[in-house]
């Protein structure tokens, strides 16, 4: 069972969706929690049998198009391992803490669906597969926001559609591309990424296909100025689509650039740093006034989310060790937290059916064990130390402020900006006197909501406090991707900006 | 001994736990009680720890790694030596003592049992900022006394005011902290570790460009924590929270972080004596800055709270000047008698009813003798009258800007002092003499309970005695680690002439209060209406100008970004771009309306388009090798 693993997680999600149809609508939820728990033991199982010092992993390989060289390949390192868990983890919150109503059968199977495509793009080493699960997740999310949604349902879900699939099939043309090159280098047809990875382009080439793949990943995170379809489709995705689409689909893209860019395009990264790290710095501080500008609590979440997406993308291009561990870990963290906020605005919804602030405050003398969850995140998300979010936000900042002082002074401003829109948001809704009389009579938070937050909050303080056993996994497979970086980079700006680890331990010592 | 650095650290945060267990349930006696006896725990275990380093040992230990990434290496690592045992002395017997008090004036409050929760939290936070052995370990604590600061001040959450302070204070100490952090990023880059001893021990190797900015940017972080100007206005208004919280956060520890940070690092500071001046300069200015807000403000809390941010310059002058163990001393010092006043303040408060304002008091030495007395002993620490704590050490610090030859700071200290002096016991006076202004307000002011007298006890005692019986043996053991040099005047005719001129400065101003406020209070509309009362009584108009330069902009900005340019720019793009494919689409879709005759038109345009553009292509391509060939 070991070496096929990867397979069975891939696939079991989306055999047990299609027994789903079959079953009786009154025992679906018991069926997609069952299923949901199986895979994410399953995933759990991954991590034990992982051996954190060891590179790709669990790989398995069968040819589908041979005279192309596209093949089924996959494979887990450090780096895909726990958001194939964080993946499988929210599926099962997800479900398990599901209040949704109507339709719950199809809306069961249609996660189990969207589960497969996730575990699948994380574990692809193969272009095409990679891209195939890359859109099939697309399709999932498409009805769970336009038959589940709010009012505007249609043009939020087709928008989220159009949106990504314009920039996937930019980044589809950059892979037929990068295959070519291959082919035109060596002689044979592959999309293997392991295949890709030995290949040294020049310059020039670099620059075009980095840019073919940034334009798909960057519209997914989704980085400024692609960033308008996200409060659309949060606005009106039912909160199952939220939490799904913030804690995971996102880290898509930011995944996707420690995958595909960093080690493909060398050079590229390094002569778009500073560029990007600029539209990350956009992000962080520009989303994040606009979230103190909301009216609407999802709303200030949603921005919240592109804020802090801004900071893993900084991270990632700090191009060394620290910041790269630190952006993959964030994006776990990100993925619990925002996860997490999503959950929380969706209890209160449940309740009173909008979401506006202005509706609320004085709710922490009313629902009290739900403004104590709720602060708990909100202190995760602001980055306090001792929260899964400071480790990664401290990283992703230490690792930029080798590249630039300056700007990471800028960027920095994340841990202010990030508590006034968090604080205000807070203090409107949780605190003063309760003014309107249908929250004097709300119930505080049940034992179904319970179940998807208490877990939340115990990995929030406990990978805050101990992350070492995501965190060494991750920065082993991260050297490898920065010295591998290092080897291949050609011009001498990139070979002095990605750090050589094979003798640079400890310069000071 | 490692067991009492575990129970000194931890027992705090067990306390928090337990009584976090009942924080929506009503009131539960048990909570305080066992709180306060775990904080009793935390203090016999630091004093066990003292006796300790006393002997000249250090405790060291490692718990766990906390982060390891990349060449980046940080632990929980605690370390009890001659500075922290100090610092955790202070704070368990401060906040003992707040919390035994706490017990008595919360007892009326529906969120006991979250306050105890809270309070314990904030000292568990305080003892991992003191106690760790590395930068990053400080920050944990750093952020932690923050968060619970937070929840302090805005503990009456259902009080706008409260939660507008506690979100101030929160978001200005962030600035600060954003600088704390890039000096740890530089210390990380340049050193390749965030241990202290690593740190001290490497750091004279660096350019002295690298040391001078990590000193500055060390510094402003722990100018938001400590409150120092610019960064000020959140801790007047964190005198929203409950008054132990006053008492043991705004006053004794948290805002001392700062001092504690700049003491702690004073191998960095040594190698940059001009940062050190520039320390002194400003904590010489906030000395004066906040002590001229105290003299006209009329309320009891704010008072104090300016008088704490005083008292912080006096101890930032100390420290920038390279007395470091001088500054510490008088953090300890200020600590027992400042804690003091604010409890008795909170025993008025109770009395009154929650007012504040003075100037409806008066007269209360009858029926509150002993905070009367306490009230008093602890300003007259606070003035630095021999042979109480103030005079060792707040005029140490005087006589250190005398010895270091900086006679302008130490005329602004000297200055200072006069005016601590009078509006300490202008507001003595009001509250305390005089005629009995609250029974007007048919208030009928009662003493409070005994035994949160008691609690208070050790605090009067320590305020006396401290700095006369601590002085020596503190300075003993502290120059072990800190530089161990001596404040002394040589010339005695110099000395003499100093002392007694700085007491009867302050016996003077004193008197003058007395005389002024402890009859009646007259009100000197002239006065008050004057540019210059005005401009103290409105704290320099400082809290507007930011509000009006920050605040308000900020939210404007804000609005614009999203409505004007988020929706109407970035959004509104994508969309007409999107619209034009579909217009193209709709406009053009007649082209295949399968009528034959128009589809072979279009067809025939087709083709001699395809022509056009062949013949072109052809030609091009032909000039471009023949431009190739020659």
């Amino acid at each position: 069972m070991q070496e096929h693993i990867l397979s069975i997680l891939i696939f079991f999600p989306a055999l047990a969706a299609m027994l789903g149809f079959v079953i009786h609508k009154d025992s679906a939820r018991a069926y997609g929690i069952t299923v949901a728990a199986i895979e994410f033991v399953l995933s759990l199982v991954l991590w034990q049998w992982y051996n954190p010092l060891g590179g790709m992993q669990f790989m398995e390989m069968a040819p589908l198009i041979s005279a192309f060289g596209i093949s089924y390949l996959v494979g887990v390192d450090g780096i895909s391992l726990f958001i194939i868990i964080l993946s499988t983890f929210f599926t099962l919150i997800g479900i398990a803490s599901l209040t949704e109503k109507r339709r719950i059968k199809d809306l069961i199977i249609t996660l189990l669906f969207l589960e497969m495509t996730m575990v699948g793009v994380f574990a692809s080493l193969d272009a095409i597969l990679f891209y195939v699960f890359w859109e099939l997740s697309l399709v999932p999310m498409l009805y769970i926001i336009g038959a589940w949604g709010g009012p505007l349902r249609i043009y939020a879900s087709i928008k989220f559609f159009l949106y990504t699939f314009t920039g996937s099939l930019v980044m589809l043309v950059g892979m037929l591309y990068m295959a070519y090159l291959y082919h035109m280098a060596t002689g044979s047809w592959s999309f293997s990424l392991l295949e890709w990875y030995r290949l040294q382009l020049p310059l020039e080439y670099q620059l075009w296909l980095f840019a073919a793949f940034f334009l798909g990943f960057a519209i997914k995170v989704p980085m400024f100025p692609f960033h308008t379809w996200l409060p659309y489709a949060h606005g009106q995705a039912p909160t199952i689509g939220s939490v799904i689409l913030a804690a995971v689909l996102l880290k898509m893209g930011t995944y996707a650039f420690v995958r595909f860019s960093l080690p493909l395009f060398p050079d590229a990264s390094v002569a778009f740093m500073f560029p990007i790290a600029i539209l990350a710095i956009i992000m962080i501080v520009y989303t994040a006034m606009v979230a103190y500008a909301q009216e609407d609590i999802k709303q200030v979440v949603a921005y919240s989310s592109v804020s802090h997406m801004g900071v893993i993308v900084l991270g990632t291009f700090s191009l060394n060790v620290e910041g790269i561990s630190g952006s993959v870990f964030l994006m776990i963290a990100h993925g619990v937290v925002s996860g997490a906020l999503f959950l929380l605005v969706g209890v209160i919804y449940d309740r009173r059916h909008t979401k506006m602030m202005s509706e609320f405050g004085g709710l922490a003398s009313v629902m009290p064990r739900y403004a104590t969850i709720f602060g708990i995140m909100m202190m995760a998300s602001v980055g306090l130390p001792l929260t899964i979010n400071f480790v990664g936000e401290f990283l992703s900042l230490l690792g930029f402020y080798k590249q630039s002082h300056a700007y990471t002074l800028v960027a920095g401003t994340a841990i202010i900006v990030g508590a006034i829109y968090m604080l205000s948001a807070y203090k409107k809704a949780f605190f003063g006197n309760v003014t309107k009389e249908e929250n004097r009579t709300l119930k505080d938070v049940n034992g179904t909501e319970l179940l998807g937050l208490v877990p939340l909050v115990i990995v929030a303080i406990w990978l805050g406090v101990y992350p070492k056993p995501v965190l060494e996994p991750i920065n082993n497979s991260v050297k490898a991707v920065v010295q591998l970086m290092h080897d291949k980079a050609q011009t001498v700006e990139a070979k002095e900006r990605i750090p050589d680890l094979t003798h640079s331990t400890q310069e000071a010592h | 001994m490692e067991i009492y650095l575990y129970i000194a650290l931890f027992a705090p945060l067990v306390g928090s736990l337990f009584a976090a267990l009942f924080g929506a349930s009503p009131k539960t006696l048990i909570t305080g009680l066992v709180a306060s006896g775990l904080l009793f725990a935390s203090f016999v275990s630091s004093a066990l720890l003292l006796g300790h380093v006393m002997n000249g040992h250090i405790v060291h230990v490692e718990m766990m790694t906390w982060i390891a990434t990349g060449d980046l290496y940080i632990p929980f690592g605690f370390v009890v030596d001659q500075v922290s045992v100090t610092m955790m002395m202070v704070v368990s017997v401060v906040s003992t003592v707040v919390h035994v008090y706490s017990i008595g004036y919360m007892s009326h409050d529906k969120g006991f049992n979250r306050f105890f929760s809270y309070l314990s939290a904030f000292v568990f936070s305080m003892m991992v900022l003191v106690m760790s052995d590395n930068f990053l370990g400080l920050f944990i604590g750093w952020e932690g006394v923050g968060l619970c600061s937070w929840l302090l001040i805005g503990f009456w959450y259902h009080k706008e005011s409260a939660t507008w302070a506690a979100n101030e204070a929160f978001i200005m100490n962030r600035i600060a902290d954003l600088a704390m952090l890039i000096g740890i990023f530089m210390i990380y880059w340049n050193l390749g570790s965030l241990q202290y001893d690593v740190v001290f021990a490497h750091i004279g190797t660096l350019p002295l460009a690298v040391t001078t900015g990590i000193g500055i940017f060390l510094f402003i972080g722990a100018m938001g924590k400590s409150a120092q100007f610019p960064l000020h206005t959140w801790l007047a208004d964190a005198m929203e929270g409950p008054t132990p919280v006053s008492a043991l956060i705004h006053a004794a520890t948290m805002v001392t972080a700062g001092v504690y940070l700049v003491v702690r690092s004073n191998p960095i500071y040594t190698l940059i004596p001009e940062v050190g001046t520039a320390i002194a300069t400003l904590g010489a200015f906030v000395a004066m800055f906040a002590a001229t807000m105290a003299l006209v403000n009329r309320d009891m809390k704010r008072i104090i709270a300016y008088s704490t941010l005083s008292q912080l310059g006096y101890m930032f002058v100390a420290a920038g000047l390279g007395a470091y163990w001088v500054a510490l001393f008088h953090l300890m010092a200020h600590a027992f008698f400042k804690a003091l006043l604010f409890l008795g303040a909170g025993n008025v408060m109770h009395a009154m009813h929650d007012e504040l304002d003075p100037f409806k008091m008066g007269g209360l030495k009858k029926s509150m003798k002993v905070t009367w007395i306490f009230m008093t002993l602890a300003s007259v620490a606070l003035a630095g009258i021999y042979p109480l704590a103030g005079f060792f050490s707040k005029d140490l610090i005087l006589e250190v800007a005398f010895v270091e030859q900086h006679y302008v700071l130490y005329g602004v200290l000297l200055a200072t002092a006069g005016m601590t002096a009078f509006y300490s016991f202008r507001l003595v006076a009001l509250i305390f003499h005089g005629d009995e202004r609250h029974l007007e307000h048919g208030i009928h002011p009662h003493e409070a309970y005994t035994f949160m007298l008691y609690a208070m006890a050790p605090l009067a005692i320590l305020a006396v005695v401290a700095g006369m019986m601590f002085k020596t043996p503190y300075y003993l053991m502290v120059s072990e680690l800190l530089p161990a040099a001596q404040y002394h005047i040589h010339n005695h005719m110099t000395l003499w002439i100093m002392i007694i001129g700085t007491q009867a400065l302050v016996i003077a101003a004193i008197a003058y209060a007395y005389k002024k406020y402890a009859k009646a209070v007259k009100v000197d509309l002239k006065v008050e209406s004057g540019f210059f009362y005005q401009l103290l009584f409105n704290q320099y108009y400082i809290p507007k100008i930011y509000d009006e330069i920050f605040s308000k902009p900020y939210l404007q900005l804000s609005k614009i970004a999203w409505k004007q340019i988020d929706l109407k720019i970035v959004d509104a793009m994508v969309d007409g771009i999107a619209n034009l494919i579909y217009q193209t689409g709709e406009s053009t879709h007649t082209m295949q309306n399968g009528n034959l005759s128009s589809m072979l038109r279009w067809m025939v345009v087709g083709v001699v388009v395809l022509l056009v553009l062949a013949v072109a292509f052809t030609v091009a391509y032909n000039n471009a090798v023949n431009l190739h060939a020659m």
